[in-house]
């Protein structure tokens, strides 16, 4: 669904993304870890094209992306994101954040985009809050309707960064919850988050990187129970 | 009740139908130089943070020129500038040159209120697949908009008071009724201090009306 091949990304002389090779299967789960400055947020924001890539290429289900040439709007409406820091419109209504995109990109009928609205925010348990400003909600609840507002778009593949590192504690699991429902109902999804008690229930392959490059790649019981790097040893034994 | 209290009293009654008709046309230059200079303001702005070199610098030229002379001399530099090219009513060429002298500070507003919207904003609507022009419309520009109410309303208020300028070529407002009524009645004094009224009244009308539309945005947001 996403293949990364050889990705190097540099801000000014500060290489981040030195040579990355990543290959998302469809409806693969696949969770990235490190310590931060690692790189893993910059990889996720170049699959987005939030970030340009200096070197390599990235192909997003079955094409190769040409960020001169190519509709880069276009293929962004294909891949979700979720922030954060949720970036919810504060000028729109919970309902009107979910449906801005369907209307202004996908040109759906209002009518339509608000029955489509109203699905999602059911799916991610909002859905008495349709007519609040995000600034009656708490965090969780941004990021669900964050959640719903990135699905509207029906995209093939979602990019969590950090979904729940901006959450008081007790409102993680609301947000991991939703998350969970959409991996078992096969969305591709990589996810960027520091919640190993996700990355162990949900990800097909967890991936460790560290220093711009990908140091481990295991399915879950292999990466926790057998890490063959040294430096995924010592991020395990820090984070249990 | 002290005599000046009841001179002022007289200055005041024997005016007001001259200045009634003063503060419409105070009121109508005011009017003209803010929405002029909003369009400007909005067209500077735009062209500040385009990302065209050229554009930015012909909108720098712009605001340094404006910004770096006095409105008194740009009102006159207009007036007979224009007079030259076009014919047009002194009304018209002060009114033309409060809106061009706003439009260069209400470009700053507006540019400082777009820049000041979170980058995170514009990311998660080009997230979303929606191009430069959606994003800026629908997304950052509505924030900014009412990130300028405030200092908008400012600047109305500025425009108000700055109009009495346009005294110096001849327009019929506030203050050059004042000018006039002063030097027939040998009564400065009393004159200049109805004139003040006239402009305090109508600031703290604007300042009461301003603080009305804040709040219903706040409302309306919350």
């Amino acid at each position: 669904m996403i293949i990364g091949e050889n990705i190097h990304k540099s801000f000014g002389d500060l290489e981040v993304l030195k040579g990355v090779d990543l290959h998302v299967k469809p409806q693969e789960v696949v969770v990235l870890v490190g310590v931060s400055g690692s790189g893993k947020s910059t990889l996720l924001r170049c699959f987005n094209f939030l970030e340009m890539i200096n070197e390599g290429k990235i192909t997003i289900d079955g094409h190769t992306v040409n960020p001169k040439k190519d509709n880069l709007t276009k293929i962004r409406a294909e891949v979700g994101m979720v922030f954060q820091h949720f970036n919810l419109f504060p000028h729109k209504t919970v309902l009107e954040n979910v449906i801005e995109a369907p209307i202004t990109v996908k040109k759906m009928k209002k009518e339509e985009a608000k029955k489509l609205g109203a699905e999602l925010l059911e799916k991610v348990g909002l859905e008495d809050k349709a007519d609040v400003y995000p600034s009656k909600l708490s965090g969780g609840q941004k990021q669900r309707v964050a959640i719903a507002r990135s699905l509207a778009m029906q995209p093939k593949v979602m990019l969590f960064d950090e979904p729940t590192s901006a959450l008081d504690p007790e409102l993680v699991g609301e947000v991991l919850q939703v998350m969970k429902q959409l991996a078992e109902e096969g969305m591709t999804m990589v996810v960027v988050t520091h919640e190993m008690k996700f990355a162990k229930e949900v990800a097909d392959r967890i991936i460790m990187i560290d220093e711009g490059k990908i140091i481990e790649s295991a399915d879950p019981k292999n990466f926790f129970e057998n890490p063959q790097n040294e430096r995924t040893k010592q991020f395990i034994q820090l984070v249990e | 009740m002290p005599e000046i209290f009841v001179t002022v009293f007289d200055v005041f009654m024997r005016t007001y139908p001259g200045f009634l008709e003063a503060t419409v046309v105070t009121l109508q230059l005011t009017a003209i130089g803010v929405i002029l200079g909003t369009v400007i303001g909005l067209i500077f702005a735009l062209m500040k943070i385009s990302g065209s070199k050229i554009l930015q610098a012909i909108a720098n030229i712009y605001i340094t020129i404006i910004r770096g002379t006095p409105l008194i001399v740009q009102i006159m530099f207009l007036y007979f500038g224009i007079v030259e090219i076009y014919t047009m009513s002194n009304f018209w060429a002060g009114a033309i040159a409060l809106g061009v002298h706003n439009g260069a500070y209400i470009a700053e507003i507006f540019r400082g209120s777009i820049q000041g919207i979170d980058p995170g904003q514009r990311e998660a609507s080009m997230s979303l697949g929606m191009d430069r022009r959606q994003t800026m419309s629908r997304i950052v520009f509505p924030q900014a908009l009412r990130r300028s109410i405030p200092p908008l309303g400012n600047q109305f208020i500025i425009t108000l008071k700055d109009s009495s300028l346009v005294y110096i070529i001849g327009v019929a407002e506030i203050f050059s009724l004042g000018n006039r009524e002063a030097a027939q009645s040998y009564q400065p004094f009393e004159s200049f201090l109805v004139v003040a009224l006239y402009y305090l009244v109508l600031v703290m009308i604007f300042t009461f009306l301003l603080r009305l539309y804040e709040n219903k945005l706040d409302v309306d947001r919350a």
